[in-house]
C-alpha cells in the first residue's frame, strides 16, 4: 500500500531547496501583506510575488490549485455575505430587500482575490516543503520560545514520529477490518448507534496495537541512546544560506510595500 | 578481552496478583554468569519465558541487576554513568521491524543513533554512508522505511546501531516476524559483521539452523544457563533439546535417528553437507536391490470440490502509478476433507488468493465457486460463504478485542445469529478444540501467553463452523514448541471434524508433514498444484523459485547426485532414517 502524507511534492527547485523557516515566515509575511493591502497596486504585487514563487517552483498548477477546492465552499460564502450585505456605496441591484451596491461588487471581488492568494501561498509551502522539513523548521523556530516552557523538541519529535507510524496505522486497519469480516462483522448498517458500537472490534485492536508499538518504540529509541532534547545533533543541520535571506527580505519588503501602498490609497 | 561479563545475575520483578491481593516478586533471571569474548557470534536459545530476552536487555542496560553484576566492556551496568556508553556499545535489535524505525526517511532513521549522541553533523554524513554500505542498502538511502519489505526493514535497524559504532550487537529474536528470503537477508548481514568487521554477536532466536552458524549455543531454561558449547555438541543432545521444548536441525535428528537404530555415525552433524559426507563415510551396502527401499504408496484420490477457482485475475491499484498483477489466471480445485499446503514467497500472490476464498477479495476477472456456487454473482450470498469458509490472517492475536476470552470466541456466531445455548455449545466446543479449558473463559484475552491468545483467535474462527478453514501462517513467530502445539491442534481438527484445511506457511517441513497436497504460488501463477511427493521430486525447480525444500529432502537428492540410489521424495525425519536404515552398511 502507499500512503503519502501532506501533499508533497517531490521535484527539485530553488523554492523546495529553501530552508523550511524562510518558507513559514516567508508565507506568514505573505499574508501579513495580503491582509494589509487595499488598492490594485497592492494586489498586483501580492499577484506577481505569488506568480514569480509558483514559477519558480516546478510544480504543477493544477496541483496548486487542488488546495482551493476544498474551501470554495467558504469563499463563496463569503463572497455572498459581502456581496448581499455591505451597504455602502451607490445601489447597483435591488432584489426585493437585498441590495448590491458597487462598493460591495469591489470588496467581495478583493475578499475572493485575497483567499484564493492566500490559500495558493500556503500550497506553494506544503507543495514544496516535506512534512519532516516542515516538522524540523517548525522546531527551530519555536527554540527561542523553550525559555518559556514551550517544548519544541518534544513536539517535533511527536509530530515526526506520527507521520511514520499513520501508514503502518492505517495498513493494519486494514487488515483488522478484513479479518473482523471474516467473522462475520458488518460495519456499514444499522443505525448511528449500532454503527459506533460495530466500530468497537476495529478500534480496540487498533488502541491496544498503537500502545503495543508505542512501548516498543520506545524501549527501540532508549537503546538507540535517546535522551530527549540532550547534547543532540542533527545530520543536516538546517543552515540559512543567502537565499534565505534574500527571500526574507524581499517578503518583508513586500509586506511592507503593503502596507505603504494602503496609506497612499493604491 | 571479555565484551560481556554477567556473573551470578538475578533480575526479579513485582507481579500484581489479584487473588491475594498483594505483590508477587518473580524471577526471570537466577544466577547467570556468561562471559562472551570479544568477536564472538553466541545464540542464545531457549522457549518462551526462559529468561533469554531479559538477559538480552541487561547487556544493553535496558535492564539492570537485581542482584549479581554485569559488565559491558568492562564497564558495570548498575552504574548510570555507564549507560549511554554501554548502549553505545552495544547496539539491540529488536524483532518488530516497525516498531524500532522511528524517521520517515532510511538516512533520517540511521542517523538516528549518532544524533542522540551529539555526533558532529559531518562525522554523522559519513558513518550513515558506512552504514549503509555494510548492509547494502545504499541504494534506498532516501526511501520510507514502510514501503521496505521486512528483512530491509530489520537490516536499516542494523545499520542504526552500526552507525553508533558499536563492539558488540544485540538481535532479540530479529527474523521471528520474516520470511525465508528476509531471514537469510538478515543472518547474512549478521555473519559478515561478524567475520568481516569483528563485531561480537549476541542473536535470539528460535530457527535452529541460525543457532548452528553461531560459534556457540547458550541455552537457557527458568532464567538459567542449561548448556553451554559449540553448536554441534549442544544439538547432538537431541532428546536434551526436546526436554527443553526446542527443536535441532533435521540433519542433526537424522544422526541421532540413525545412531538410535545402531549405526555409528558422527552425531555432531549440524548441515546438509556435514550429513552427506558422514553418511557417505560410512557407506552404504554394496548391492543395493529396490526391494530394501520399497515402501507404502499414497495414493491421491480425487474428492467432490469444495472450492473451485476459474481463472483468477486480481490486479491492485488498477491503473494508477501502483498497478500491480497480483494473481494471473489461477485456475485449480481444492477437495471437501483435503490438507491442502500453500506456499510461496513474500509477494507470490498467496494472501490475495486466500482472500478470494471467502469473499474480501473480489476477482478482477475468472470465478470462484465454494460448494458450487459462484461467490460474487449476489452480495447476498457473501455471509454464507464467510460462514462456510473461516480465514485466520497472520497474528490473528492481534484482533482480539472483547473483555473476556468467552465473548471474543461468542463474537463470530453471533454475529451469524446464533445465540443462548446453541452459542454457548459452539464457543465451548471450538474452545476445547484449541485446548482452551473453562478456567481461561473469564480471563481477558490480553493476559494469556502468545501461543493461547494464537489459540484463542483461531477458536473464535472455528466457532462459525466452516467447512474450510484458511490459515495463513498460523505458527509464526513462535517458540518450536508453541509450533507444534498449534500444528497439532489443526492436524487434530482435519483428522477429527474432517474439515477441509488450506495451510499457508514458509516452512516447507511444516506443510510437508501434514499437507495431501501443496499448491507453490510464484509470482502471481499457481507455478505448482500437486501431490506432496510430486511436488518434492522438482527440488531443483524449488530451490530456483527462493523456496528451500527440507533438509532431509536435501539430503536424499544429494545422495542421489552422488550416485546412491535412492528415492528423493522424502521429507520426514523418521522416513529417511527408517530407509538409510535399510540401504546403509
Amino acid at each position: 500500500m502507499n500512503i503519502t502524507i501532506g501533499q508533497y511534492y517531490p521535484v527539485d527547485s530553488p523554492i523546495h531547496r529553501l530552508d523550511a523557516r524562510t518558507k513559514i515566515i516567508a508565507v506568514l509575511l505573505y499574508i501579513i501583506g495580503l491582509f494589509a493591502a487595499g488598492g490594485a497596486a497592492g494586489y498586483a504585487l501580492a499577484f506577481l510575488l505569488l506568480a514569480a514563487a509558483a514559477c519558480l517552483s516546478n510544480v504543477p498548477l493544477r496541483l496548486m490549485l487542488s488546495g482551493l477546492k476544498g474551501i470554495i465552499a467558504i469563499i463563496l460564502f463569503t463572497v455572498a455575505l459581502n456581496l448581499f450585505f455591505t451597504r455602502q456605496g451607490n445601489i447597483v441591484l435591488q432584489l426585493g430587500v437585498l441590495k448590491i451596491t458597487d462598493f460591495g461588487i469591489l470588496l467581495c471581488v478583493k475578499m475572493a482575490v485575497r483567499l484564493v492568494m492566500l490559500i495558493v501561498a500556503s500550497s506553494v509551502l506544503t507543495l514544496t516543503t516535506s512534512p519532516i522539513e516542515l516538522t524540523v523548521g517548525m522546531e527551530y523556530l519555536l527554540k527561542p520560545f523553550k525559555k518559556i516552557g514551550v517544548p519544541a523538541h518534544e513536539i517535533s519529535m511527536m509530530m515526526s514520529i506520527a507521520l511514520r507510524f499513520i501508514p503502518t496505522l492505517i495498513e493494519e486497519l486494514d487488515k483488522i477490518k478484513k479479518a473482523q469480516t471474516a467473522r462475520g462483522a458488518v460495519f456499514d448498517t444499522g443505525s448511528i448507534a449500532q454503527r459506533a458500537k460495530s466500530l468497537l472490534p476495529l478500534l480496540v485492536p487498533l488502541f491496544v496495537s498503537a500502545f503495543r508499538r508505542a512501548d516498543e518504540l520506545a524501549m527501540a529509541m532508549e537503546a538507540r541512546c535517546y535522551r530527549g532534547d540532550v547534547n543532540r545533533t542533527r545530520m543536516n543541520e538546517p543552515k540559512l544560506c543567502g537565499v534565505d535571506y534574500f527571500t526574507l527580505v524581499l517578503f518583508a519588503l513586500f509586506a511592507a510595500a503593503a502596507f505603504l501602498l494602503r496609506t497612499r490609497g493604491l | 578481552m571479555d565484551f560481556i561479563k554477567s556473573d551470578s545475575l538475578v533480575y526479579e520483578y513485582s507481579v500484581y496478583n489479584e487473588a491475594e491481593a498483594k505483590n508477587e516478586k518473580l524471577r526471570a533471571l537466577d544466577g547467570v554468569s556468561i562471559t562472551i569474548p570479544e568477536g564472538q557470534f553466541v545464540a542464545l536459545l531457549g522457549h518462551n519465558g526462559s529468561g533469554k530476552s531479559t538477559f538480552a536487555k541487561h547487556i544493553n542496560a535496558l535492564l539492570t541487576p537485581s542482584e549479581g553484576v554485569m559488565y559491558v566492556r568492562g564497564m558495570d551496568t548498575s552504574d548510570t554513568k555507564n549507560t549511554w556508553q554501554i548502549r553505545q556499545s552495544a547496539g539491540m535489535v529488536f524483532q518488530n521491524p516497525d516498531n524500532q524505525l522511528i524517521a520517515t526517511v532510511v538516512e533520517e532513521d540511521i542517523a538516528f543513533g549518532p544524533e542522540n549522541l551529539g555526533i558532529e553533523s559531518s562525522e554523522i554524513r559519513s558513518r550513515v554512508k558506512n552504514a549503509l554500505l555494510s548492509v547494502s542498502m545504499e541504494e534506498f538511502r532516501k526511501s520510507a522505511p514502510n514501503l521496505l519489505s521486512g528483512g530491509q526493514k530489520q537490516r536499516i535497524a542494523i545499520a542504526g546501531i552500526l552507525a553508533m559504532k558499536p563492539g558488540c550487537i544485540v538481535l532479540d529474536e530479529p527474523t521471528a516476524m520474516l520470511d525465508p528470503a528476509g531471514r537469510s537477508e538478515v543472518i547474512e548481514t549478521v555473519m559478515r559483521l561478524n567475520r568481516q568487521e569483528g563485531i561480537t554477536i549476541v542473536l535470539i532466536t528460535h530457527y535452529m539452523e541460525e543457532a548452528a552458524l553461531a560459534d556457540r549455543v547458550v541455552v537457557m531454561e527458568k532464567g538459567r544457563v542449561v548448556m553451554d558449547d559449540v553448536p554441534s555438541r549442544v544439538f547432538c543432545e537431541v532428546e536434551r533439546m526436546k526436554e527443553l521444548r526446542l527443536d535441532v536441525p533435521q540433519a542433526t535428528e537424522l544422526m541421532h535417528s540413525l545412531n538410535k537404530k545402531g549405526f555409528a555415525l558422527n552425531r555432531q552433524v549440524l548441515t546438509v553437507d556435514e550429513a552427506v559426507d558422514e553418511l557417505i563415510r560410512h557407506g552404504f551396502k554394496g548391492d543395493m536391490n529396490d526391494t530394501d527401499i520399497v515402501r507404502e504408496e499414497k495414493e491421491y484420490q480425487k474428492r467432490e470440490n469444495i472450492i473451485e477457482v476459474k481463472e483468477l485475475t486480481h490486479i491492485y491499484g488498477r491503473q494508477s502509478a501502483f498497478e500491480r498483477v497480483a494473481l494471473k489466471d489461477v485456475s485449480l480445485e481444492i477437495g471437501r476433507g483435503e490438507f491442502i499446503g500453500l506456499i510461496g514467497h513474500t509477494g507470490s500472490g498467496k494472501s490475495t488468493l486466500i482472500q478470494h476464498f471467502n469473499g474480501l477479495a473480489k476477482p478482477d476477472s475468472g470465478v470462484v465457486l465454494v460448494d458450487g456456487t459462484n461467490i460474487n454473482a449476489d452480495k447476498r450470498e457473501l455471509a454464507s460463504v464467510r460462514q462456510k469458509v473461516g480465514l485466520v490472517f497472520q497474528y490473528p492475536e492481534h484482533q482480539l478485542f472483547e473483555a473476556t476470552v468467552y465473548k471474543d470466541v461468542a463474537f463470530g456466531p453471533h454475529n451469524q445469529g446464533y445465540s443462548g445455548e446453541e452459542l454457548d455449545k459452539l464457543v465451548r466446543e471450538s474452545l476445547a478444540l484449541v485446548d482452551i479449558d473453562e478456567s481461561f473463559y473469564e480471563k481477558s484475552p490480553f493476559e494469556l501467553s502468545g501461543g493461547q491468545k494464537r489459540r484463542v483467535a483461531i477458536a473464535g474462527v472455528l466457532a462459525m463452523k466452516p467447512q474450510v478453514l484458511v490459515l495463513d501462517e498460523p505458527a509464526a513467530g513462535l517458540d518450536p514448541y508453541s509450533r507444534e502445539e498449534i500444528l497439532g491442534s489443526i492436524s487434530l481438527m482435519h483428522k477429527k471434524l474432517g474439515i477441509t484445511v488450506v495451510l499457508v506457511s514458509h516452512s516447507m517441513e511444516d506443510i510437508s508433514r501434514f499437507a495431501d497436497r501443496i499448491l507453490v504460488m510464484n509470482g502471481g501463477r499457481a507455478e505448482m498444484f500437486d501431490t506432496v511427493k510430486n511436488v518434492f521430486l522438482r527440488t531443483k525447480r524449488l530451490e530456483e523459485i527462493g523456496l528451500a525444500a527440507p533438509q532431509i529432502s536435501l539430503i536424499m537428492d544429494r545422495l542421489c547426485d552422488k550416485g546412491i540410489a535412492l528415492p528423493t521424495d522424502v521429507y520426514t525425519v523418521d522416513e529417511a532414517a527408517d530407509i538409510l536404515s535399510r540401504v546403509l552398511r
